[in-house]
């Protein structure tokens, strides 16, 4: 039960990360230069964007509790668990971002979490 | 479809497909430098015996782990300039290609060994990737451009 929870921690952290980044990239605006001085205003703006932010706190959330499973739990029991990350992610995107997911999207996403979790298997 | 919006289209897919190529060799290459460099120093310097503050010591001062971190670091880079434009729900799953080349890059520059599990496992990555490259690029034909909201295909 404790290694469920773990486990949920570390998939809903992971793609609470990928839901935050994604929307505070699209705040901050398209990337489209390559200029030096550019690229430093870029950075700037991210790295004031509170949405960024939070999903950087959610990787140190999901570093932590990752090492804290391992302690009591095998790595290969672990790591084909989390990656539900692909599904759970994908859900953000859809309800949170408002993203357009076609039925094929999922079944490619689908696909991918289980070749994922199938080659991380010991 | 007129040729300035194929020309269009073919732009904003050349740059996500390059941006992520990039983004995959990075993280996998910088997998290879990491485990490399870790493997090195525990084979030279036993837990046991140096501790694991001597490890962590000895993994600063590493160039192997230095360039694994610098291509990690390279990475995270690439992966939020695509999603600056992109849909998590494609860069997310067209990302998880770096498993493959972990594979096959633990097979042929590590020498580790890969069972059939993990091959069919990189067949199901790849097939995944195929469907969710497939319908990017319908989306994106079909008028999605380089956002690819509900709202941009005015549903």
């Amino acid at each position: 039960m404790k290694t469920a929870i773990m486990i949920a921690v570390i998939v809903f952290a992971d793609s609470a990360h990928d839901v935050f980044l994604t929307k505070g990239m699209k705040q901050v605006g398209e990337v489209s230069t390559l200029k030096l001085r550019e690229l430093l205003r870029v950075a700037r703006r991210v790295l004031r964007n509170r949405n960024f932010l939070t999903g950087f706190m959610f990787t140190a959330v999901y570093f932590f509790a990752f090492l804290a499973v391992l302690s009591w739990a095998d790595l290969s029991f672990v790591f084909p668990a989390t990656s539900l990350v692909y599904v759970v992610s994908t859900l953000g995107a859809k309800f949170i971002l408002k993203e357009m997911v076609t039925f094929q999207r999922w079944a490619g996403i689908l696909f991918v979490c289980l070749g994922v979790a199938l080659t991380s298997l010991s | 479809m007129p040729s300035s919006r194929l020309s269009q289209v073919g732009a904003v897919l050349t740059k996500t497909y390059g941006v992520l190529i990039l983004a995959v060799l990075a993280q996998a290459t910088g997998n290879v430098f990491l485990s490399k460099g870790m493997k090195y120093i525990g084979s030279s310097n036993p837990i046991s015996e140096g501790g694991v503050v001597s490890i962590a010591c000895q993994a600063v001062s590493s160039p192997m782990i230095w360039m694994g971190v610098a291509l990690s670091i390279i990475f995270y880079i690439l992966f939020a300039t695509a999603l600056s434009w992109s849909d998590l729900s494609f860069v997310l799953p067209v990302i998880s290609f770096e498993v493959v080349l972990n594979v096959a890059f633990g097979a042929w520059l590590l020498n580790e060994g890969v069972s059939s599990k993990r091959w069919i496992g990189t067949l199901l990555i790849a097939i995944g990737i195929f469907l969710v490259l497939r319908s990017e690029g319908r989306r994106v034909e079909t008028g999605g451009g380089g956002k690819g909201t509900s709202e941009d295909l005015g549903r």
